[in-house]
């Protein structure tokens, strides 16, 4: 399946303008570095009320940032497919991109519990409420993944060689 | 001097080690997703998003900015000797340190504004002067951000 991807974008139209546009690499980075800060930033403060910390805060009133991380999840999605769009031999062979693509369907399955059985719930909680075990299961194991993704994300350039013919 | 900082041992280590320098820029990016990633959503608290969260829980969060800033301190000065000349003189990096010094003298003027703030209890009010703060923090991150990646680039 990767292989067709691979192919398909493979000397495309965008692939030879991200190629080409030695500018926007750059730029992309800066991008994909302040969606980062915006989803992990958001999630730290969900997730860790979630937890049952800082149990001043309405846990209700969390869903509020649920915006902020899926405007930097966006950014991130966007961003990220040019890179791809860019080197995608390079990326496609990388162990640490293709680890961090399956932590990011994990984490992805993780949000729809979240969205699903806890989100509906949180209501009924109050500062002296210590919530139940799968909310903190399930909100750790988001900042665990989150973690772990962008550590993998950062080890894209030192693990595998490089192979494309891009940036 | 940064010479000579790239002689001492821990220079020797992040830049000879094969997995010095991807250890501590691994480092560098949590602690930048904490600092970035909580100092945001303060300051967008504090100019009106996220209406119904409480802004006092940010004097407690901010706390937690600390842990990662005191992570990327120690991993970006490792970072730094190993390349302390070049880093001296890259304009990008200077910037991104200047950017750094402001964003978290910012940070302790705003707890400080914040706690004054909410001294009253139900009805907080974020007082205009604690808004501009806000702004200006969020300029000075966005700013840390560009500088930092662009030092690669500079180089």
């Amino acid at each position: 399946m990767l292989d067709s991807v691979v192919s398909f974008v493979d000397g495309s139209a965008l692939n030879q303008w991200v190629v080409a546009a030695y500018w926007l690499w750059p730029i992309l980075e800066i991008i994909h570095f302040f969606g980062l800060s915006l989803l992990f930033g958001g999630l730290l403060v969900i997730d860790l009320r979630l937890a049952g910390h800082f149990r001043r805060l309405d846990p209700v009133a969390t869903h509020s940032l649920v915006p902020a991380v899926l405007l930097g999840f966006t950014m991130n999605l966007v961003t990220g497919i040019l890179f791809f769009f860019g080197d995608p031999v390079t990326y496609a062979n990388n162990a640490a991109f293709l680890l961090k693509m399956i932590l990011i369907v994990f984490a992805g399955l993780n949000a729809l519990l979240y969205y699903w059985k806890l989100s509906p719930q949180m209501h009924t909680w109050t500062a002296q409420t210590s919530p139940p075990l799968i909310a903190k299961v399930v909100g750790y194991t988001s900042l665990a993944l989150w973690t772990a993704i962008l550590l993998c994300g950062r080890l894209i350039p030192y693990v595998g060689e490089y192979l494309g013919t891009g940036n | 001097m940064f010479m000579w900082i790239e002689g001492t041992p821990v220079a020797q280590w992040v830049s000879l080690s094969l997995y010095a320098y991807p250890m501590l820029l691994s480092v560098h990016i949590v602690g930048l997703a904490i600092v970035v990633g909580i100092f945001m959503m303060r300051d967008l608290r504090l100019i009106g998003c996220f209406k119904g969260l409480d802004p006092v829980a940010f004097l407690s969060l901010s706390k937690f900015a600390w842990i990662g800033f005191i992570l990327n301190a120690i991993s970006g000065v490792m970072l730094f000797t190993s390349q302390a000349v070049s880093f001296a003189s890259n304009p990008a990096f200077l910037i991104k340190i200047a950017c750094i010094i402001v964003g978290m003298v910012l940070a302790g003027v705003i707890q400080s504004w914040l706690r004054a703030d909410t001294q009253g209890g139900v009805d907080v009010v974020i007082s205009r002067s604690t808004r501009t703060l806000a702004v200006c923090s969020l300029l000075t991150w966005t700013g840390a951000i560009i500088a930092g990646r662009l030092v690669a680039y500079i180089i």
